[in-house]
């Protein structure tokens, strides 16, 4: 085995803003990146909240140094390669030609987000224009490829969808590679951008919220959909050690279990996370004494936060955890949750601080335990991170300081 | 470098012939209008009765062959489910992208929603067969089988103790996809006869496929049909490089071109890809046999589980039926069989697979 995994570099873009300084200014300061669409073109914009990258298109590109307008990069390639932009421009890429690497990314639905405003197109008989750029982005690996084209970089390239879990497993898929041997680094993330088919689904499953979403609260309703992408790199420990890199933090312990228990709802007694929750632990020789923040998948869905909080009621038998989730802040990201939220525990380590669970106001009966609703300051050496996905797909993640 | 893995069960739905068909490649199916859509299996002894009447094709034909290729090998609950499919539901995504475009994003259903969701398949797996353990789904175009196995063999060799994967891949195709496809250039017009594809090899285009593939792997040889030695993934790759990678496939068992009795290539009729396999024949001695397989099955991001399959058919029965035969080689027996397999969006794959001494 390779000894320990450590993350040296992150690259994020979310509702909360552009790099890794702006969200945790936005998060400690507790304001939320929730507004109604000005970019996704929706009938329903003006209804609800949703964690839409300030950004346009066109803003993104000119920051890519890429054509305006029908330039055949979707949304979601876009934040990708904005989020990636950060974490180039933080390690440089030459550390990327010493040994194989890894480019491991996460996506649930492509470039649904231009498809959708171009599929008649598409479909009619012999029509041609600028949407034909766009014609081969509906798949998930379209980020990927434009990634590894975009920085000029050839990296083992592998895409990953298990819903709203796809990026916590890019980061354990990536972890499992450099402990084979297989590569010395990977870049692990997810990216995914707000489009009408992912809202009209979710609505369609009547668990969207208007308003602001309250996670583990007794009036919560639904959730905020979002967008944004995370990346983070792993290497080995002493790897980091020997170039001198900044160390943020030890991927000390993971899991991916599978429910098992039916296509969309999580298992009523929260079965499924409290097994993965158990394993994560497990796997870092830790209890959950040991753990000093939990950043919960925490969606504001009825059945998710009783699921999930039943779960973390039963792992902590000895204390009162600080938990909470961070998705009023930038909505669901779905795919990229997994690595927002792993970056976000990895701010609350570093910076050793709480992250706030807003619009909490009254608690859960079926719960004897409480969000926490401020930033406060403690001393924290590990922290584990939730994603839970359709289809039964969990999996936790376990940063501790190095 | 990681430790062979052994496939101890293979399970297909494809265009020519499904599970429930016990000879290999002895009804011969073909098309005229550049698509070949698989022939369904009676899914209803794999699939909960209840749920089976909402779920759309490529549900139940994932779905159905992972639960017999698990009957094949006489697993009831594997420790890991691992997929890869490059598009997963077309015929939900379309009809919910439709309906919610038709319906102008009012009164909608969730049901093609939830089946669109590339996930769905191992999420019916896990929930069938009560498996709790790692779940895993690739979306990575035309290596998403190939990861699917790569997952399997790395999960296969982080354990000593005998472990099962349910590994494999899916794909659909639709009128629509068929359309919009069109418009750059994916399928020959017209149309040949899909079993004479390859004899219009000359003019760009191929013609579109679908099918589902699952194995059964362990890290324990008992049983097994052949070995999976190793694989390589490659994107956006020459012909050098893919040359390259088939030699250091070989030589990471300690083998040379010598040493393969059948080399499978993914040559779908289309000009534009046909270089990698030139050179990779060119290389070949005359004693390997040369097999092709997209007439069979067309051209999808995971066509590479029908190779698969196709390999293991060779080694149970060891024959290779004249219908592959792009070259006969003089081998006794068939051991070593190798695929490479080039995918239209500039993804080529390269597979070891070892038969296993009984």
């Amino acid at each position: 085995m390779a000894g320990r995994i450590v993350i040296t570099a992150t690259g994020i873009i979310s509702a909360l803003g552009r790099g890794t300084g702006e969200q945790l200014q936005a998060l400690t300061q507790k304001k939320a990146g929730l507004r109604h669409a000005l970019h996704l073109k929706t009938k329903h914009a003006g209804e609800f909240l949703l964690g839409e990258v300030d950004y346009s298109n066109d803003e993104l590109s000119a920051i890519l140094n890429l054509p305006q307008g029908d330039n055949g990069y979707t949304r979601t390639t876009l934040l990708a390669l904005a989020a990636m932009q950060e974490l180039f421009e933080k390690t440089g890429v030459d550390i990327y030609t010493k040994g194989a690497f890894a480019l491991i990314n996460a996506n649930t639905v492509g470039g649904m987000c231009s498809v959708e405003d171009m599929y008649l197109d598409f479909l009619a008989e012999k029509k041609e224009g600028p949407f034909l750029k766009y014609i081969d982005t509906l798949d998930c690996a379209e980020s990927t490829l434009n990634i590894a084209r975009y920085f000029n970089i050839k990296p083992f390239t592998a895409t990953i969808s298990t819903a709203c879990s796809s990026s916590a497993n890019a980061i354990i898929l990536g972890s499992r590679m450099i402990q084979l041997g297989l590569v010395n680094k990977a870049i692990c993330g997810g990216c995914d951008a707000l489009s009408r088919f992912t809202l009209n689904g979710f609505n369609s499953l009547k668990n969207v919220d208007k308003e602001a979403s309250r996670p583990f609260d007794q009036s919560r309703f639904g959730l905020n959909l979002g967008e944004g992408a995370g990346y983070l790199l792993l290497e080995k420990e002493e790897d980091a050690i020997n170039r001198g890199a900044d160390i943020l933090a030890v991927l000390s312990g993971y899991a991916n279990t599978n429910d098992a228990y039916h296509p969309t709802a999580p298992s009523p007694e929260g079965d499924g996370a409290y097994m993965t929750m158990q394993l994560a632990l497990d796997k870092a020789g830790l209890t959950a004494n040991d753990l000093d923040y939990v950043n919960a998948h925490g969606t504001a869905t009825i059945n998710n936060d009783a699921a999930e909080g039943k779960a973390l009621q039963r792992l902590f038998t000895d204390k009162q955890p600080y938990f909470s989730s961070t998705k009023p802040f930038t909505g669901h990201t779905l795919a990229a949750a997994g690595s927002v939220e792993a970056i976000f525990s990895i701010l609350a380590l570093q910076n050793n601080i709480t992250l706030p669970n807003l619009n909490f106001t009254t608690p859960m009966p079926e719960l004897q335990i409480q969000p926490v609703t401020e930033a406060i300051r403690t001393n924290m050496q590990h922290v584990l991170s939730n994603s839970f996905g359709f289809g039964g797909n969990n999996v936790s993640l376990i940063f501790s300081r190095a | 470098m990681m430790k062979p893995v052994y496939i101890l069960s293979a399970s297909i739905v494809s265009p020519q012939q499904h599970y429930e068909h016990e000879g290999f490649l002895d009804d011969l199916k073909s098309s005229h209008d550049g698509t070949l859509y698989i022939t369904e299996p009676n899914y209803r002894q794999y699939i909960n009765p209840v749920a089976i009447r909402r779920m759309s094709k490529l549900l139940k034909m994932g779905i159905s062959c992972g639960m017999n290729a698990l009957k094949q090998a006489g697993i009831e609950k594997p420790d890991a489910i691992i997929t890869g499919t490059g598009r997963g539901s077309m015929v939900d995504t379309e009809q919910f992208l439709l309906d919610m475009i038709k319906m102008e994003e009012e009164a909608l259903t969730p049901t093609s929603f939830i089946q669109s969701t590339y996930n769905s398949v191992n999420g019916w797996l896990a929930l069938q067969t009560k498996s709790n353990g790692y779940n895993q789904t690739y979306v990575n175009r035309g290596t998403s089988l190939e990861l699917s196995l790569f997952d399997t063999q790395m999960f296969l060799n982080e354990t000593n103790e005998k472990s099962y994967v349910l590994a494999g891949c899916f794909d659909e195709i639709t009128p629509d996809y068929i359309k919009v496809k069109q418009k750059v250039g994916y399928w020959k017009q017209p149309s040949p006869n899909s079993l004479y594809l390859l004899n219009n090899s000359a003019t760009p285009g191929t013609i579109a496929g679908e099918g589902a593939a699952f194995f059964t792997l362990s890290n324990n040889s008992d049983n097994a049909i052949c070995s999976l030695q190793s694989l390589q993934m490659l994107q956006d790759a020459g012909v050098d490089e893919v040359r390259d990678a088939v030699n250091t496939t070989l030589s990471q068992s300690s083998l040379s071109l010598n040493d393969i009795d059948v080399i499978i290539c993914g040559m779908n009729g289309d000009i534009r890809q046909q270089a990698v396999y030139d050179a990779i024949i060119a290389g070949s001695p005359s004693h390997t046999t040369i097999a092709a397989f997209k007439h069979l099955c067309g051209e999808y991001d995971t066509s590479s589980g029908f190779a698969v399959w196709m390999a293991t058919e060779f080694f149970s029965t060891q024959q290779v039926p004249d219908i592959l035969l792009l070259k006969k080689g003089n081998h006794a027996n068939i051991k070593n069989v190798l695929i490479v397999n080039h995918y239209i969006l500039n993804s080529t794959s390269v597979i070891l697979l070892q038969a296993s001494l009984q």
